[in-house]
C-alpha cells in the first residue's frame, strides 16, 4: 500500500519538475533555434526547426555591428574589475584578519556598512565625482565603480576566511626570518584559493551582467559593454528577428558555457551570503 | 583641483588598454545623431564636405533614440560630447543651451543662417536671448502613407474625408487587410499619431486660440478630436495596443495593412526597406468634404555646436556647410528630408507632393509648444493616451490632465 | 598575542603601522571616493536646486515636497511605488512559492534532481538585458512566441505588453523565469541542513508529504525565508533592468509599468521626449528609497529574526 502511494506521489513530483524544465529551457532553445532561421521563417512558422542551418545571421552580426567590440570590453572590464577586488579586499582582509591593531574593528565595520548601501541610489553624486576626476565614459570610472561596490562583501568573506587560518604555519616562517611580505604573499594567501575563487564568481557575474552603471556612464560606443551593446543592437535590427535571436544567442553564450563547466562553483559563489 | 589630481594619477597609473578617451587628431571632429539608419547618407555629405576642406574630417556617431537625449547630456554635462551635435528643436533644445552646452550661431561665423526662413529659426532659437543656437536640417510632415497597389488590388480608391476613411476600412478589412498598421506600442510616436488625426479636426483657429490664452486643452474642440481616435480602433491590427511603430512599418511595407500613419522621416527608410513599395504620403482625412489637407508639420531640429569642443573653429565650418544649397539639395536628395534651406530643389515625386502638403500643414502642438519645462506636453499625453486608447480613461480625463499638468508652468492654463 | 611585532621596540611599531595602512589603503581609498562620499552628498544634493549638474541653490525639503505632494509628481511617484508593492507581494507568492514547492520536490533527491538544479539555475546566470529581450520578442501580439503557441488552441493575438491589464504581469513573469532559481537553491539549502533524523522520526509518527512540508519543513527553514524574504524586498524596490528592456523608460503603456527605479532614472537622466533633467529631485527620490528600504528592511528582519527565535 505505501509503496504505490509512494510510486505514484514520486511520479507527481518527477512530473512537476519536469514541466518546470521545460519552461526552463523551451524559451533558451527557441532561441538558439531561431537564429539560424530567416526573419520569414521566425514569422511564418515560429515553433518549427529550422530547414537548414543558415549563418547568415551569424554574418550580420559578425560584420555589421560592434558586437566583437562590446564582447572585448565586457571582458576587459570584468577581468580588471575582479582582479582590482581581489587585490585590495584580500590586502585588507588581511590586515584586519592577521594584526592586531586599534582601529581594527572600526575598520572592518566601516567595510560592512558599505554592503547595506545600494550604490544604484547613490548614482547621481557617483556621476558627479566621476565628472570631477574626468572619469565619466572612461573604462576606468567604471572599473572603479564596481571595484566599490565589490569591496565591502569581498573584505568581509577574505577577512571570515583568513582568521580561520592556523597561527602557527605564519610564527614558524616568522621565526625563520621571513618577512612578512612575504608570509603573506607566499604562505598564507595559496590557502586562501577557496575563498578567492567563490570572491570572484560572485562579483563577475553581476560585473559582466551589469546594465545600470554602463547606461549612465558611458556613452561612446567604442566602450560599451555587451548588455549596454544589446540595447543599440536591437535598435538597429528591431524588425530582423533572425538577427535579434542570433545576437542575443551570442551574448549569453560565454557566460552559459562557463556555467555549465563550473555550475558548482557558479551556484554557490551566487548564493553565498543567502545560504549559511 | 586635488580631486581631477587624484583622477589623473590613477588614470596615469593603470592598465594599458586605453581607458582615456582617445587624442584626437585636430582636425578631426565627430557629429553625434540619433539617426542610426542615416549613416551611409551622411558619410557621403561628410565626404563632400571633406573634398571642399581637405583639413577637416568628420565622423559618424549614432545612438538609440530612446536613450539620445540622455547620453547627450550626460557627455555635454561631462565637457565631452560629438563637436557637432544633432538636436531636436524647441523645448529639447532649450534645456541645453539653458545649461551652456551650446555654441551660439551669429553671421559672422555662420553666414549661412539667411539662408533659413524665420519660421524655421524659431525651432533653433532659445527664446530667453533670441539668439540661434542649432541650425535647423529639416521639417517633418506627418500624415497618412498609402499602399497604392494594395488599393488597387482591392478595387478601392484611398480616402479623402473622415467618412470615406470609414467606408474604405470597413472594405479592407473584410478582404483580411490591416485598415491602418498603426498601434500603440511606440510612446514617442503615439504623440505623433494623436497629431496626425486630431489635426484635422482641431483648424488652425484652435491653435491660435490656445497659443493666445483663450483656450486650454479642455476645449470641446479638443476633447471631440481626441473622441475620434477611439473611432479607429476596429480598424487598426488585432492587438494593437503592444504593437510598435516598427511592427506597423513592417505590417505596410508587406503590404498587410494598407495605410500607415507616419512621418515624411521614413519615406527613405521605407523605400530601402521595401525598394519595389509603390506608395503615397497623403494628408490625413479631413473633418468633411471640401476642408483644405492638413497634414502636420514640425522642424525636427538641427545641427549645434558643443561648446567645450577643440575644434570649434572646424566644427562652426561644418555647420556652416550644413546650411548652404549645395548641402540641402544633396541632403533631400539622400534622405528623402525637405531640407528648409531657401532654393533647395526637391526632385523625388514624392517628396515633393510632402513639401506642397507643408503650404497648409497644422504645426505639431505639443512639440512647438509645450516641451519647455516640466511636466513638458509630451510626458503627459505619452502617459495618457494608451489608457485612453484601452478605454480605461475617457477623452475628457485626458483633456484634463493634459491642461491641469501643463497648468504648472504655462501660465495661460493657470486656474482653468 | 602572537604577533611578531608586538616586542620588537619602536622602530619596529613604526613599521608595523605602516605596513598595515599600506595593506589598508587602497580598498580604504576606494571606498571613501566612490561609496562613502557620494552617499553622504546624495542626502545633501536632495535639498538643492540645479541648474545641469552643480547644485545651485539651498531649496531645503523643496524637492521632497514635490515629489510626495505636488501633482503631477506625486501622482507618478505613488504609481510607481504602487507597482513596487505589486511587484514584491507578485513575486513573494510566484517565484517564492514556486520555488519552495520546486525545493521540496528537489529535497526528495529522486533520480535527475542535480541536473535539474543545473537548469533551473541557469538562466540566473544570464543578463536581465538579454531575458527582457527574449521575452519581450516572444510577448509580440503578431509574431511572438507565446501567442503563436496561445493560437493553436484558438486564443487570439493578446497585447502582452500593450495592454496595462497586463503589462506588468507579463513583466513579472519574465523576472520569476529569470530569478526562479536563486531561490529554489536557497531555499534548498536551507531544507537540507534539516537533520536527517527529524524527517525521519517524523515519518515514522507517519506524517504524509504535505504534513511534512507544513509542519515540518516550512516552520525549520525560517532562517533561509527570512533572507529570501528581505532579498526579494530589496530587488522588488531597486527594479530596473527588465522594466526598462520590456516596457521602455516611461513604463508603458500609459505608466502602467513604471516602478520607481525607472521614475528615478527618468527624473535624474532625463526625460525620452526632452531630455529634461533634475539631480535635485531625482537625489529625493533616491533618499525616499533608501530611507524607506532601509526602514522597511531593518523593521523586518527584527520581526521575522523573532519568528526564527520563537520556532
Amino acid at each position: 500500500m505505501r509503496d504505490r502511494g509512494e510510486t505514484f506521489r514520486n511520479g507527481a513530483i518527477q512530473l512537476l519538475l519536469a514541466v518546470n524544465a521545460v519552461i526552463m529551457i523551451y524559451p533558451l532553445f527557441v532561441m538558439v533555434a531561431s537564429s539560424f532561421k530567416t526573419n520569414a521563417e521566425i514569422f511564418s512558422s515560429p515553433l518549427s526547426l529550422p530547414t537548414h542551418f543558415s549563418t547568415a545571421n551569424l554574418e550580420k552580426v559578425w560584420t555589421e555591428t560592434n558586437f566583437v567590440r562590446y564582447l572585448a570590453n565586457s571582458v576587459g572590464i570584468t577581468v580588471a574589475s575582479v582582479a582590482l577586488i581581489l587585490l585590495f579586499s584580500t590586502l585588507a582582509g588581511y590586515a584586519i584578519a592577521r594584526y592586531q591593531f586599534r582601529l581594527s574593528s572600526l575598520v572592518l565595520m566601516f567595510f560592512l556598512s558599505g554592503m547595506t548601501v545600494p550604490l544604484k541610489l547613490a548614482i547621481i553624486p557617483l556621476f558627479i565625482q566621476l565628472d570631477t576626476l574626468g572619469l565619466v565614459d572612461s573604462y576606468l570610472g567604471l572599473v572603479l565603480v564596481y571595484v566599490a561596490m565589490g569591496i565591502p562583501s569581498a573584505v568581509f568573506i577574505m577577512t571570515g576566511f583568513l582568521r580561520t587560518l592556523p597561527r602557527e604555519l605564519e610564527e614558524s616562517a616568522r621565526m625563520d626570518g621571513a618577512s612578512e611580505l612575504r608570509i603573506m604573499w607566499s604562505i598564507m594567501l595559496p590557502l586562501a584559493r577557496p575563498a578567492l575563487v567563490i570572491v570572484a564568481i560572485q562579483n563577475a557575474v553581476p560585473i559582466w551582467n551589469d546594465f545600470f552603471f554602463p547606461l549612465v556612464l558611458i556613452t561612446s560606443d567604442n566602450l560599451k559593454t555587451l548588455p549596454q551593446g544589446l540595447t543599440v543592437f536591437v535598435g538597429e535590427f528591431t524588425t530582423d528577428w533572425g538577427v535579434l535571436f542570433t545576437g542575443l544567442t551570442l551574448a549569453a553564450l560565454p557566460i552559459t558555457l562557463l556555467y555549465i563547466v563550473l555550475s558548482k562553483q557558479f551556484i554557490s559563489g551566487i548564493t553565498q551570503g543567502a545560504v549559511k | 583641483m586635488s580631486r581631477r589630481r587624484i583622477g589623473l594619477a590613477l588614470a596615469s597609473a593603470s592598465f594599458a588598454w586605453g581607458f582615456a578617451s582617445s587624442v584626437a587628431r585636430a582636425t578631426d571632429i565627430s557629429f553625434w545623431t540619433w539617426r542610426q539608419e542615416d549613416k551611409a547618407a551622411y558619410n557621403e555629405l561628410f565626404a563632400d564636405f571633406t573634398k571642399a576642406n581637405p583639413d577637416i574630417h568628420v565622423k559618424f556617431e549614432s545612438f538609440p533614440d530612446e536613450n539620445y537625449p540622455t547620453i547627450v547630456s550626460t557627455a555635454l554635462a561631462g565637457g565631452k560630447g560629438g563637436d557637432v551635435i544633432h538636436t531636436h528643436a524647441y523645448g529639447w533644445l532649450e534645456q541645453f543651451v539653458k545649461a551652456g552646452y551650446f555654441e551660439p550661431l551669429d553671421m559672422a561665423a555662420v553666414p549661412s543662417l539667411a539662408n533659413q526662413p524665420a519660421d524655421a529659426l524659431v525651432s533653433g532659437t532659445y527664446r530667453a536671448d533670441k539668439k540661434v543656437y542649432s541650425l535647423p536640417f529639416a521639417s517633418q510632415t506627418l500624415g497618412l502613407f498609402i499602399n497604392k497597389d494594395v488599393f488597387a488590388n482591392a478595387g478601392l480608391t484611398p480616402p479623402i474625408t473622415w467618412d470615406e476613411f470609414v467606408t474604405v476600412s470597413k472594405a479592407l478589412k473584410e478582404k483580411g487587410i490591416y485598415p491602418l498598421a498603426n498601434g500603440m506600442g511606440t510612446s514617442w510616436f503615439n504623440e505623433m499619431f494623436v497629431a496626425i488625426f486630431t489635426n484635422p479636426f482641431l483648424g488652425q483657429d484652435f491653435v491660435s486660440d490656445l497659443t493666445s490664452g483663450k483656450t486650454t486643452f479642455k476645449d470641446p474642440r479638443y476633447v471631440a478630436a481626441l473622441s475620434k481616435l477611439l473611432e479607429l480602433r476596429p480598424y487598426m491590427p488585432d492587438g494593437f495596443e503592444g504593437i510598435d511603430y516598427d511592427t506597423a512599418g513592417q505590417l505596410f511595407l508587406s503590404g498587410k495593412a494598407a495605410m500607415l500613419a507616419g512621418g515624411s522621416f521614413d519615406i527613405a527608410t521605407y523605400r530601402s526597406q521595401n525598394p519595389a513599395i509603390n506608395m503615397d504620403f497623403v494628408a490625413p482625412p479631413m473633418a468633411k468634404p471640401g476642408d483644405t489637407p492638413q497634414a502636420t508639420k514640425f522642424f525636427d531640429g538641427g545641427y549645434a555646436v558643443n561648446s567645450k569642443s577643440a575644434n570649434k573653429e572646424a566644427a562652426l565650418k561644418l555647420v556652416n556647410w550644413m546650411g548652404t544649397k549645395e548641402f540641402g539639395d544633396k541632403f533631400s536628395a539622400l534622405l528623402g528630408n525637405i531640407s528648409p534651406i531657401k532654393g533647395v530643389v526637391i526632385k523625388d515625386e514624392l517628396l515633393s507632393h510632402v513639401a506642397k502638403l507643408n503650404d497648409t500643414a497644422m504645426p505639431h502642438i505639443n512639440v512647438v509648444y509645450f516641451r519647455f519645462e516640466k511636466p513638458t506636453g509630451s510626458e503627459l499625453l505619452q502617459g495618457d493616451i494608451t489608457k485612453m486608447m484601452s478605454g480605461s480613461i475617457t477623452p475628457d480625463q485626458l483633456a484634463a490632465d493634459l491642461t491641469d499638468g501643463l497648468a504648472k508652468w504655462y501660465k495661460p492654463f493657470q486656474g482653468k | 598575542m602572537t604577533d611578531g611585532w608586538r616586542h620588537a621596540g619602536r622602530p619596529f611599531v613604526w613599521r608595523r603601522s605602516l605596513w598595515i595602512s599600506a595593506l589598508l589603503t587602497p580598498a580604504l581609498v576606494v571606498m571613501v571616493l566612490f561609496v562613502l562620499w557620494p552617499v553622504l552628498s546624495a542626502f545633501r544634493f536632495a535639498f538643492y536646486d540645479f541648474n545641469g549638474l552643480r547644485p545651485s541653490g539651498f531649496i531645503g525639503l523643496e524637492n521632497f515636497r514635490q515629489v510626495l505632494f505636488e501633482k503631477p509628481y506625486s501622482d507618478w511617484t505613488y504609481n510607481a511605488l504602487k507597482h513596487n508593492v505589486i511587484a514584491f507581494l507578485a513575486l513573494m507568492l510566484f517565484e517564492n512559492g514556486t520555488a519552495f514547492l520546486i525545493a521540496f520536490a528537489l529535497l526528495k533527491a529522486l533520480p535527475g534532481h542535480r541536473i535539474h538544479q543545473v537548469i533551473v539555475f541557469l538562466p540566473v546566470v544570464l543578463s536581465a538585458v538579454i531575458v527582457g529581450f527574449l521575452w519581450r520578442l516572444f510577448l509580440h501580439p503578431l509574431f511572438g512566441l507565446v501567442n503563436q503557441l496561445l493560437g493553436l488552441v484558438g486564443i487570439g493575438a493578446i497585447p502582452w505588453l500593450g495592454n496595462e491589464n497586463t503589462a506588468l504581469g507579463s513583466i513579472l513573469f519574465a523576472n520569476v523565469w529569470h530569478w526562479l532559481g536563486f531561490p529554489t537553491l536557497v531555499l534548498l539549502a536551507g531544507m537540507q541542513r534539516i537533520s536527517k533524523d527529524v524527517l525521519e522520526a517524523a515519518r515514522l509518527d507517519g506524517a504524509g508529504d504535505y504534513a511534512l512540508m507544513t509542519k515540518i519543513v516550512w516552520p525549520l527553514i525560517a532562517p533561509s525565508v527570512t533572507i529570501v524574504t528581505i532579498l526579494t524586498f530589496i530587488g522588488s524596490f531597486n527594479w530596473f533592468e527588465i522594466p526598462y528592456v520590456m516596457a521602455g523608460l516611461t513604463g508603458s503603456p500609459g505608466g502602467s509599468t513604471d516602478v520607481l527605479g525607472l521614475y528615478f532614472y527618468r527624473t535624474a537622466f532625463g526625460s525620452t521626449t526632452t531630455g529634461i533633467q533634475d539631480f535635485g529631485q531625482g537625489s529625493a527620490l533616491a533618499v525616499l528609497m533608501f530611507v524607506f528600504v532601509a526602514g522597511v528592511t531593518a523593521i523586518a528582519l527584527r520581526y521575522l529574526r523573532r519568528r526564527e527565535i520563537e520556532q
